[in-house]
């Protein structure tokens, strides 16, 4: 990580209002060209994070930097050079969908010429581009905010949410979106509930809870992908009691009828001859498919559905 | 700065309240006008001690006159207006949540609100003159018909004082446009925008009578609040005697013992100043969250 390009980097940032302690201590570090996924159940400052970093909200302490420059003191030019939607998109009701971007391009300045027809072709407006903004779905309002990231072709794009009010067509659109931008070289900071979508299109997440960091890292290492293995034998208990006692399984849980082992996927087949050894056969061995949502729910202790 | 400057423009020429503003201003003018012209043929004499005719309101309205009482208009209900506008410029954004959307698309929040207040000048002074161009032509209609074809009038002091007029009043304006547009960026709404900017313009005058009323220190109060120090710069308008006047003259003024012309600009500067330096103060300075917008 540390040969890649740094976009996007907080230091210490943390953020009270009054007694309330919406931000404390967070920092973060985004590269270019990759998928960074915010995760955090409701009120635990995801937002006002993102309003830091866009120099909307004053940190009380700490810094957010983009593109080398403190945007508290500093907001531009290093703003220029990000796309935003923040939480429910938001644009000028009489204006149409395609006279919002031009407004937009207008204050920006330096978007060329049919960036804002490329713009509403991207996200599937075109047809509609010149129906107001007011006449709009949900849907197409979020497809109108993601369209004004792409406006000045940003290097960092923020996403709060983007599938939100999308139709499942529109909502794998977005998904599959997201990967293409961090491909073409643009850094995504990506704030969504739909964990599975996450899943899917992260490199790395970072997960707070009331205001503070409490994971890090790529969503293998999150969810321990290649560290658990599941297995079924007729007879769980003596099962357990034989992972027990091979010394490289670090621990062992019955879940759902199953038993978990953590130990390396890579040493199933060794696994296996060493509990036939004990004279366990095991009916089932696999990898444990763990998924982001449960290892979200059980860092923040939020209910499922929450 | 520029780029900002022509999106506000862009947005303001979009916006439908734009065009109904400046149709309000434009029709009151004409509304004016007409009545005047029509109650000219019917009236005997009037004014506070009978001293005009209906021939002298008519000749009123001949174009020699159209300027001041276009400005009058303009710095009476067109300074309301200019109210809504500002108010609706900056408290929209806040409505609407877009005031997010440019604030992350504008090289600085200072900048972005002074291109706010250049916009609504600018408009502001499109909107007189186009007040102006309407009375003018009006008049020329009312001057023609009722066979007042003297052009002797206009000479380059007449001109220079229609030019002087004009700043007189847009001076005038300034600082109500100020109020409701701090108001607006304070509340986080045009609402509160108009509603304090409109409240000041009507309320004030209403307290600063009673106030006069009572003695020192309550009747010089007055003084040194918005509408008295109004009335001292627009009663340099040379309005025609005969044409109904919205704001105090120069007798009454006299006998409130008001500021000098000088003094008086001063006064309205002063708040046109703190108006504004508040308003951009308290947006450079104030978290743009979610719940503000």
């Amino acid at each position: 990580m540390s040969q890649r390009r740094e976009i996007l980097r907080t230091e210490g940032l943390s953020k009270k209002y009054g007694s309330l302690t919406a931000v404390a201590d967070l920092d973060l570090c985004v590269y270019a060209a990759e998928v960074f996924s915010f995760l955090g159940p409701n009120g635990s400052g995801k937002s006002t994070t993102v309003g830091m970093i866009l120099g909307l909200v004053r940190p009380t302490r700490g810094r957010a930097v983009v593109f080398g420059d403190d945007v508290a003191r500093r907001p531009w030019p290093a703003l220029r050079r990000v796309g935003a939607v923040i939480e429910t998109p938001a644009f000028y009701p009489y204006l149409s969908g395609y006279d919002n971007l031009r407004a937009l391009a207008i204050a920006l300045g330096d978007v060329p010429p049919g960036r804002i027809e490329q713009a509403l072709e991207t996200v599937g407006l075109r047809e509609r581009g010149r129906d107001p903004y007011k006449t709009y779905s949900l849907g197409m309002k979020q497809r109108l905010g993601i369209a004004s990231t792409l406006l000045r072709d940003p290097d960092l794009i923020i996403l709060d949410e983007p599938t939100n009010g999308l139709d499942p067509a529109g909502t794998r659109e977005v998904r599959e979106l997201i990967p293409q931008l961090a491909r073409a070289g643009h850094a995504v900071f990506l704030c969504s509930h739909l964990l599975h979508e996450v899943q899917a299109v992260s490199d790395r997440v970072a997960i707070v809870k009331r205001g503070r960091l409490i994971a890090e890292g790529t969503v293998d290492e999150l969810i321990g992908r290649g560290q658990h293995l599941r297995l079924r034998a007729e007879d769980n208990g003596a099962l357990a009691r034989a992972l027990g006692g091979v010394p490289w399984v670090t621990g062992v849980e019955h879940v759902d009828g199953y038993v978990r082992a953590t130990a390396p996927v890579a040493r199933a087949a060794e696994l296996n001859r060493a509990l036939a050894a004990q004279g366990v056969y095991v009916a089932e061995l696999s990898p444990w498919q763990e998924e982001l949502e449960s290892v979200f729910l059980e860092l923040t202790g939020e209910e499922a559905g929450a | 700065m520029t780029r900002l400057i022509n999106a506000e423009f862009f947005k303001l020429r979009k916006r439908m309240m734009t065009w109904v503003l400046a149709a309000l201003l434009v029709g009151l003018v004409l509304l004016l006008y007409t009545v005047l012209w029509s109650i000219s043929g019917r009236v005997t004499r009037f004014g506070e001690h009978n001293e005009f005719t209906g021939e002298d309101l008519r000749r009123a309205l001949f174009l020699q006159g159209s300027v001041p009482f276009a400005l009058q208009i303009a710095g009476t209900f067109g300074a309301i207006l200019a109210i809504i506008l500002a108010a609706g410029a900056v408290g929209s954004e806040y409505a609407w949540g877009t005031v997010r959307l440019m604030a992350t698309a504008s090289s600085g929040r200072g900048r972005l609100i002074a291109a706010k207040l250049v916009v609504v000048a600018a408009l502001t002074v499109a909107g007189v003159l186009a007040a102006i161009a309407v009375a003018v032509a009006y008049s020329a209609i009312v001057t023609q018909v009722d066979g007042g074809g003297d052009y002797g009038f206009l000479t380059a002091t007449w001109f220079r004082e229609q030019f002087a007029a004009f700043g007189r009043t847009l001076f005038v304006m300034s600082p109500y446009v100020a109020l409701g547009f701090g108001a607006a960026v304070i509340g986080r709404s045009t609402l509160a925008g108009a509603g304090t900017g409109i409240g000041v313009a009507f309320i004030e005058p209403i307290v600063s009578s009673i106030m006069r009323q009572g003695g020192s220190p309550w009747k010089d109060i007055p003084n040194y609040l918005l509408n008295a120090n109004a009335d001292v710069i627009l009663a340099q308008n040379a309005l025609p005697p005969a044409l109904p006047r919205f704001r105090a003259g120069q007798e009454e003024l006299a006998r409130q013992h008001v500021h000098s012309p000088e003094g008086a600009a001063l006064v309205l500067a002063a708040y046109a100043v703190a108006f504004i330096a508040l308003a951009v103060f308290v947006y450079t300075r104030r978290d743009i969250t979610a719940s503000s917008g």
